[in-house]
């Protein structure tokens, strides 16, 4: 009988939940539309990945060799050939009004040390007041002397045919994201944040709204609990995140070709679980500010800024000072994003990720449990 | 009273920091009772009733109500009355039924019994053809009568409404009032207002000033306790000035003399010679007299000025308030 009412109470909130949002364009919009176009607008608009680096030429040698040389650097298309200019510093001029990322000097003589069978050298100078483009446009700089090296010593004949070449070579490949595409690595980050985003602020709204109308207390005056009222207010909106992970999910697989190596349950279930967590953050905010102003506000503070800096969606968390690597372990999402390169990438299952599943249940079960008890039903 | 009283209240106190909102309040309600609690805003009726409600805790005192001790069980007392709350709260954006459905599973009512429920209480405030408007959109009278429908669908034995009439137009508060006769004939009302004419309505009345009870009766009884004598009206020109209104109040017996409209009213202690004869004679030229009786406003007046009195004379000897 007890069991029963419960149910029924819980029902009635839930069912008067889901008239609220079903009439709210702007819950509809905040909880389905906007997670979709942030993670799109995210995830196109966020990329490490950096092809047709502007690279201005100053070729002083004018040889075919130079030219050749030129060739093996813009062949690839992951430089872009702007300019070539004949005076070095004006090359440089170049790089500093933004125009070239990279100046490629190759100076006079050039063919001449080739055909003693001297070391020719050339010089390759790089924007690096972003050092995250230089460090790439230096690594490819890298490869594409080696490719020339071995064009150069090839026509050369130093390197005969079957004689194994230079001494030592590493076979390496990259695993799990070959073409190493960062939207692989920053999707699954995009997808935590904006869940983790939406999800707090559509119950932190919740409550506060029934707070401000003056509902609540005619609420309270009901023999509804306050376990009651925390479940009920969470379930349609449980409901709502469960399809908001799945367009965000189908729109970024499809959109920017993601892979699903791993386990779908697993994933279904993390997924419920961090909607869960991050719900019931909102509604602890709600059931102590009270204000929807306010709660909008902290929501945002607390769940935009952790998601985003701490969760290891962009920083990598193992690079932070041991102070934040401390706090990093309170973020759900930094969790959640864990499980999703593992499940997506990786092929991971519950073996590799039960540690960050539990983090996350003990995450959502602490919000609902301190939502449940600050929920004083008494008004001040 | 042969039946027990469907509430008893005893020295209930509450207070906020170093506010005291109620103060030492007691009293009791009969079953079937309309209890009318009147005061100024602020006087702390509607901190009373959230505590008889089971909303706020009593600092000291206690009530029971339908039985249950509000101190130890709120919750009991909770499921066995209706509470319609100031501003009647509902969910604007909801519709009528979708409101009554929400508040019928939020008392446990479910299925048929609450089908029913919902049927038998629109026919009650007459709202059958409203059911499946939003409730944002009614007019207020309309508005008021779904909250009151909300507060009575699980049939509680007593119904505790908060100043369920404020910013309703008078037509809509009669038709309100006749419903709350209605809801009397079946269960127990405690009602809130700060309407004097409403008052009238009620079996008995309670007047609150400044968090206590210094007056309770029933609206009859009030008049003579607190406006005792007879009430003259007297209409006419050459009224305006202070020369007749210190006439009338040298009359023998002369208790008060109020200023109403373009006349005066004058009453006069039960026992005094002074009739309408007298008035005429007291004063020049042509007036028109007649009789008044008392209202709950005189009643409230005097009670307000009594405790305003009292709380000076404590000031005067040095007493702390």
């Amino acid at each position: 009988m007890r069991a029963r009412r419960f149910l029924i109470r819980v029902w009635a909130l839930a069912h008067k939940e889901s008239l609220h949002i079903r009439r709210d364009p702007l819950t509809l919009y905040l909880g389905l539309l906007l997670p979709l176009i942030m993670a799109l607008l995210f995830g196109f608009g966020i990329s490490f990945d950096i092809d047709h680096i502007p690279l201005a030429v100053a070729d002083l040698d004018r040889s075919p060799q130079s030219r050749a040389l030129v060739q093996d650097f813009v062949a690839a298309q992951e430089f872009e050939y702007r300019a070539d200019l004949l005076d070095p510093d004006r090359a440089i001029r170049l790089m500093a009004s933004d125009r070239a990322t990279a100046v490629l000097t190759i100076p006079q003589g050039y063919a001449r040390s080739l055909d003693r069978g001297e070391t020719a050298v050339v010089g390759l100078q790089i924007d690096a007041s972003d050092p995250n483009t230089a460090q790439q446009a230096l690594a490819r700089a890298d490869i594409m002397a080696q490719v020339a090296t071995a064009r150069i010593a090839a026509e050369a004949g130093l390197l005969e045919k079957g004689s194994g070449g230079l001494p030592l070579s590493a076979r390496t490949w990259t695993r799990f994201n070959p073409a190493a595409r960062s939207a692989l690595f920053l999707v699954p980050g995009v997808t935590a944040y904006v869940l983790a985003l939406v999800a707090v602020l559509l119950t932190s709204l919740a409550v506060a709204r029934e707070w401000e109308r003056g509902s609540m207390e005619q609420l309270f005056a009901t023999p509804v609990g306050r376990l009651e009222i925390v479940i009920g207010k969470l379930l349609p909106y449980l409901a709502m995140g469960c399809v908001q992970v799945l367009l965000v999910m189908t729109a970024s697989a499809w959109v920017f070709d993601l892979p699903f190596r791993g386990s779908l349950v697993l994933l279904a279930f993390a997924s419920l679980l961090f909607m869960l967590g991050m719900l019931g953050q909102g509604l602890l905010i709600s059931v102590i500010t009270r204000n929807q102003m306010v709660a909008t506000q902290t929501s945002m503070l607390s769940a935009m800024l952790p998601s985003m800096l701490l969760s290891g969606f962009m920083f990598p968390i193992d690079n932070m000072p041991l102070f934040l690597r401390v706090i990093s372990h309170l973020v759900p999402a930094r969790y959640y994003i864990a499980i999703l390169r593992g499940v997506l990438l990786k092929g991971n299952g519950v073996a590799e990720l039960w540690g960050q599943v539990a983090m996350l249940a003990l995450f959502a079960l602490v919000m609902i449990a301190v939502s449940t008890v600050r929920f004083t039903r008494k008004l001040a | 009273m042969t039946a027990p009283a469907a509430i008893v209240v005893q020295d209930l106190t509450r207070r906020f920091g170093t506010f005291t909102a109620v103060d030492r309040v007691g009293f009791e309600v009969g079953r079937g009772e309309i209890f009318g609690y009147l005061g100024a805003n602020g006087a702390g009726k509607s901190t009373t009733i959230r505590m008889l409600c089971g909303l706020l805790a009593p600092t000291e005192g206690d009530a029971i109500v339908a039985g249950h001790r509000i101190s130890t069980s709120p919750e009991q007392v909770k499921r066995s009355i209706g509470y319609m709350s100031q501003r009647f709260s509902l969910y604007p954006e909801l519709t009528v039924r979708h409101n009554l459905e929400f508040f019928g599973g939020a008392y446990g009512m479910s299925g048929s019994s609450l089908r029913q429920g919902i049927a038998s209480v629109l026919e009650q405030v007459d709202l059958v053809s409203q059911v499946d408007q939003s409730t944002g959109q009614l007019p207020g009278g309309m508005r008021q009568r779904v909250a009151l429908a909300c507060a009575i669908l699980h049939k509680p034995g007593i119904i505790f409404l908060d100043e369920p009439t404020a910013g309703v137009d008078p037509v809509a508060r009669r038709r309100f009032w006749a419903l709350i006769r209605s809801l009397a004939a079946s269960g127990t009302v405690f009602v809130t207002t700060h309407y004097m004419d409403e008052a009238e309505y009620c079996d008995r009345v309670g007047l609150m000033v400044a968090g206590r009870l210094p007056a309770l009766d029933t609206p009859a009884g009030l008049k003579t306790r607190f406006v005792p004598g007879r009430i003259w009206v007297v209409r006419g020109p050459g009224l305006r000035g202070e020369d007749a209104r210190a006439r009338l109040l040298a009359l023998p017996g002369a208790v008060e003399v109020q200023t109403l409209g373009a006349g005066l009213r004058v009453r006069v202690a039960a026992q005094a010679p002074t009739d309408a004869a007298a008035i005429q004679a007291a004063l020049s030229g042509p007036v028109s007299i007649d009789e008044d009786e008392a209202t709950l406003e005189d009643v409230f007046l005097a009670v307000v000025d009594a405790n305003a009195q009292a709380a000076g004379a404590s000031r005067a000897f040095g007493g702390a308030t």
